[in-house]
């Protein structure tokens, strides 16, 4: 994944590097970098580096920000994502190119060589004979193989990805500037090729058709069309619409399970994601339903907490204070610093510091003893309030929503809290469900954002695999499908990597409060998984205990058979009591018999299993599992009403 | 100048000689330390003349199982009527149990007036109703009726053999050699006496003379291997030896080394190894030529927590065997080598050593736990040794020094200096 990051350089840079011939000074050496460019050159850090990454992330950005935009308006978000393929026909239509016929094929990387026309035809000819050999073997015949089209690099497909929300919309005047330079993360998904936009606000449609050419020295988003119209239907949100080149048979199952962990983890949010193929046969269309009306406060916004400040950030900080004096500076920036607490804090600065110090008078070096005492100063640990974590109510009904599992627990541990930063972890463990295969399933969230690639070093999939002991809870790790999420929320993720796709293992505080959560969950687990054994052996005690019936009477009356044919041989009679000899006289006769001892274990299995049922059925009691809310959604949102209008009243009827 | 390299040559020997061979110039001649030897089996055999204790001469607060030695007929008698009990069990509609003895570790007392492991008397009830217990009283069953047709037949098998007799019930050897022991405890005799033995494993070689099922064997001419150790311990009888000692070796490999170097026929000895684990047949034949020879036994084993481990279960016994341990066990056996403080003492470099894992390092310190280690303080200290500079070593480790190192210079010098625990 990350190799691209090395043949990205810009031309720029290769020909410094390589070219041996002296070069004369250029005059500007430090050229700014248009956002266009520096994504093009670094495309892995985004999430760029193939075709089918691009693809994956346009759809998770489009599909974040239209989250981000309805619960920021506090509406329960219904986000659509359409992915349509496009052929390069189609494709250079709409950029305004001609469609040229190939004239010289053997031009093309996929102009099939007579070598490769040989060999394909030696194979297909093989192929062949085999499967009339089979044929008249009466085996199955496979069926052949199509030719698997040779993608040529030119190939690639294009697809128009386009995202519905209900949110807030964007301002008329914004649109050109945000697609082009200013909504970094959507613009990512710009660079890769020409695209369009459509966005609409609340009262007036405002209609743009935009693109961004990947020219260097260009900063400007080139607007092909801005204007705005009228509002008919009252709808309010944004339409984004995208071309990009992008390999959807590669990250299907990525994209999909996008969709699917995001949906687990926003229960609140109704999707549609719909993939439309040029074959028909390939369509995909899921709806993830909504389970709840919930949704989670809109985090609020905080003051920095002293330990988590780097020296940049104060400068920027005091740069931007309305506070005049250090004391009011320190009160009243950040959290958990009193004025009694800022006065000492004052005082161990050393002499040259007030409470009265103006603030922006303060020297770079004053800034770095700030900076210092910061780091070494113990301060009270900031809350969690300023956190959004998705609530272990609502991951509990998107795992029960979208994994439909036999049994689920989950936990929310109180805010810790790591350099400064807040952070909360909530786990949930889910035993069985469809779609789920057998092992460990993992769902890493992040800031309520799924996170897909680079599982093996993350914190929680280390802590899953390696530190929970499964057994202990009487779940088999390699055999039952257990479902592990863990969704951790801060003011700062410590990712790791450049895709910030995985949280590191070395961080103790976190890694000790993910164990900690998915051990809450398992041992809530344990008793429901214990009960189930219990109602289990119930079931199958009688079986049990039937199936040895045969063997052990079996034994049994064997021995007694030998030492009744000994004890007949008058010489090596043997010394026993006479009630024994009775009996063993009995089994001579006949008239003790391997079946009558089996047909008495067998009565005495029965009773014992009766008194056992009886016992179990008194312990037990009738115990109902605890009921769940449900959450039903209105079909229509619309009342059907009639109004009856007098002149000082308004009676409304409902349908 | 020939003669100058040919000198050089020599001088260079004698200096490869003493950084080859370290201590050996220290040790004497054979028949110093020959004379060493034989007044330590005069001492062992004058001490052992006095008669060995039994679970019956203490009186202890607790009661004590133990199991003896049944004749063929005993135990069929005893299989019988515990056939009889229980089918009248059934057919007064109780169905049937067991009451099987413990071998918990809770169930487990080392006795330190016999220096060995004894069970005590607490016994679990095996009914046939219950889910948890219904198999293995099964297999319980099964496995009396076999050892019943055994007993009449008169013949003996290995455990293996018994577990393919029905490995539909069996499902896997441990469970049918754990209900075994079980057989064993319930009708109160040594495995022994069911005739069932496990496959040979030790072997025996040296200055030992006895006869296997009446054929007269000759250790010291049974080839570099050895004699194996019968598994039958009754077929062995008439033992006859000229040795000093017996030397009991952990491993196969230094067992060979010995065995090569005809070890034995320098200090006359007779040198036994089980390869690991000893199992219930070299147990027994050690214990039988301690009891009838009256030759101290000197260890050999790794210096590591397994090491003392497998010393512990010659000495005392193990858990599993408890019930039995009066006659498994071999009481006063002198820990020789490679103890923890040989690995500084012989100078043995740190390539050779290796550091103790996790699991080495709690198994130790459970050892220290234990009262058989306790009971000899010498033991401790090199066990805190060991625990402490968290290093082991092999017998092997003495080949860094040369393949014949340990039987050329090691045992000999550890033997001229009595350095035995």
């Amino acid at each position: 994944m990350d190799s691209g990051e090395s043949s990205e350089e810009s031309p720029a840079q290769a020909k410094k590097g390589k070219s041996k011939t002296p070069r004369k000074p250029k005059a500007s050496v430090l050229k700014q970098k248009s956002p266009a460019e520096f994504f093009a050159e670094n495309k892995n850090i985004a999430g760029f580096d193939n075709p089918g990454k691009s693809l994956y992330t346009t759809v998770r950005e489009l599909v974040e920000n239209a989250l981000d935009s309805a619960e920021s308006i506090a509406e329960l978000p219904f986000v659509e994502v359409t992915i349509e393929e496009i052929n390069r026909t189609a494709f250079n239509s709409m950029i305004g190119l001609i469609d040229r016929e190939r004239i010289d094929e053997a031009l093309y990387g996929d102009f099939e060589t007579a070598k490769a026309r040989e060999k394909r035809l030696a194979k297909e000819a093989r192929f062949q004979e085999t499967q009339a050999k089979n044929a008249a073997l009466g085996k199955k015949v496979k069926e052949p193989t199509s030719g698997k089209a040779i993608k040529g690099r030119g190939e690639a497909s294009f697809y128009r990805v386009t995202c519905k929300d209900n949110g807030r919309g964007m301002p008329h005047d914004d649109i050109p500037n945000m697609f082009g330079r200013g909504l970094i993360q959507i613009s990512c998904s710009f660079i890769w090729d020409k695209v369009w936009a459509e966005a609409n606000t609340w009262k007036i449609w405002t209609w743009c058709k935009n693109g961004v050419d990947l020219v260097k020295d260009e900063n400007i988003p080139h607007i092909h069309l801005h204007e705005k119209r009228d509002d008919k239907e009252h709808w309010h949100g944004a339409e984004i619409q995208v071309v990009i080149e992008g390999n959807w048979t590669t990250y299907r199952s990525k994209i999909l399970h996008y969709m699917r962990q995001m949906a687990v983890i926003t229960p609140y949010a109704q999707f549609m994601f719909r993939f439309i193929s040029n074959t028909s046969d390939k369509n995909v269309s899921i709806r993830f339903a909504r389970r709840t009306d919930v949704m989670p406060a809109v985090p609020l916004e905080t003051k920095y907490h002293p330990s988590a400040v780097d020296l940049l950030l104060i400068k920027r900080l005091i740069g931007e204070t309305s506070k005049l004096n250090l004391l009011q500076f320190l009160q009243h920036e950040f959290v958990n610093i009193g004025k009694s607490h800022a006065e000492r804090l004052i005082g161990e600065m050393g002499p040259d510091f007030s409470s009265k110090t103006p603030v922006k008078s303060l020297t770079s070096q004053q800034i770095v003893r700030i900076h210092q005492l910061f780091r070494q100063a113990k301060f009270d640990d900031p809350s969690g309030d300023c956190l959004s974590p998705a609530g272990e109510y609502n991951l509990r009904l998107g795992i029960i929503k979208e994994l439909n599992p036999d049994m689920v627990a989950t936990y929310t541990a109180s805010a810790q809290v790591f350099e400064g930063h807040p952070f909360i972890v909530e786990a949930g463990v889910s035993l069985g469900g469809k779609d789920v295969k057998q092992g460990l399933n993992i769902f890493r969230f992040a800031n309520r954002i799924p996170l897909l690639f680079e599982q093996g070093a993350d914190v929680v999939t280390r802590t899953a695999m390696k530190r929970i002991n499964w057994n202990s809870y009487k779940i088999n790790q390699t055999q039952d499908k257990i479902g592990v999420f863990v969704s951790i929320v801060s003011t700062k993720i410590p990712f790791k990597g450049t895709g910030k796709e995985y949280i590191g293992d070395d961080i103790s505080e976190i890694a000790s409060a993910v164990k900690t959560s998915i051990k809450q969950c398992c041992t809530q687990l344990k008793s429901k998984i214990v009960k189930r054994i219990q109602a289990r052996e119930q079931q199958e005690r009688k079986r049990n205990l039937s199936k040895y019936i045969a063997d052990a009477t079996g034994a049994i009356y064997g021995i007694l058979k030998e030492a009744s044919q000994l004890h007949a041989n008058k010489k090596k009679r043997l010394e026993i009591k006479d009630e024994d000899a009775e009996l063993l006289q009995k089994v001579s006769s006949r008239l003790i018999t391997k079946e009558i001892l089996s047909e008495k274990l067998a009565q005495h299995v029965e009773q014992v299993d009766y008194e056992m049922a009886m016992e179990y059925a008194t312990q037990s009691g009738v115990r109902e599992e605890p009921r769940e809310d449900i959450y039903l959604q209105s079909l229509e949102p619309q009342m059907n009403f009639v109004d009856f209008h007098s002149p000082v009243f308004v009676f409304r009827l409902f349908q | 100048m020939a003669e100058k390299r040919k000198r050089r040559r020599a001088d260079s020997d004698s200096d490869d000689e003493s950084v080859r061979l370290p201590f050996k110039n220290r040790l004497k001649p054979d028949a110093a330390i020959l004379s060493i030897l034989k007044t330590l089996t005069e001492a062992t055999k004058s001490a052992s003349t006095s008669k060995t204790l039994t679970l019956s001469d203490l009186d202890l607060s607790s009661t004590c199982r133990e199991v003896t030695d049944l004749a063929l007929s005993s135990v069929q008698t005893e299989i019988q009527t515990l056939a009889i009990s229980l089918a009248k069990s059934i057919l007064a509609g109780n169905g049937f149990s067991f009451s099987v003895p413990s071998r918990a570790a809770t169930n487990q007392l080392y006795v330190p007036e016999l220096d060995r492991i004894v069970l005590k008397d607490k016994s679990s009830i095996r009914p046939y109703a219950s889910v948890s217990t219904v198999r293995k009283t099964t297999i319980t069953t099964r496995i009396l009726s076999l050892i019943h047709q055994l007993s009449l037949k008169n013949i003996h098998v290995t455990k293996r053999d018994l577990f393919y007799t029905d490995v539909k019930l069996f499902q896997d050897q441990t469970q049918s050699d754990a209900v075994l022991d079980d057989v064993s405890c319930i009708l109160g005799c040594t495995r022994s006496s069911l005739n069932v033995v496990a496959a040979e494993k030790g072997v025996v070689v040296g200055r030992l003379i006895f006869s296997d099922n009446g054929d007269m064997i000759d250790c010291t001419k049974m080839g570099i291997g050895g004699k194996a150790i019968p598994p039958n311990i009754d077929r062995v009888g008439d033992m006859q030896s000229d040795a000093l000692f017996i030397l009991l070796v952990e491993k196969d490999a230094a067992y060979m080394r010995l065995a090569e170097d005809r070890f034995y026929n320098r200090f006359p000895c007779i040198i036994v190894t089980a390869k690991g684990q000893p199992d219930v047949a070299t147990r027994l034949f050690l214990r039988k030529m301690k009891m009838e020879l009256k030759l101290p036994v000197l260890a050999l084993v790794d210096s590591d927590p397994y090491g003392l481990k497998i010393l512990s279960v010659y000495g005392c016994g193990s858990k599993n065997m408890s019930y039995d341990s009066a006659n498994l066990t071999t009481p006063d056996i002198k820990w020789l080598g490679i103890r923890p403080s040989d690995l500084d003492k012989y100078k043995i470099p740190e390539q050779c050593r290796l550091a103790m894992t996790e699991q080495d390092i709690k198994t130790g310190k459970d050892l220290l736990e234990e009262d058989f280690v306790k009971k000899n303080p010498g033991w401790v200290e090199e066990l805190n040794l060991m625990v402490k500079t968290k290093q082991k070593a092999e017998i092997q480790a003495l080949s860094t020094f040369g393949f014949q190192y340990l039987s050329e210079v090691y045992l000999p010098l550890k033997l001229q200096q009595q350095d035995w625990l």
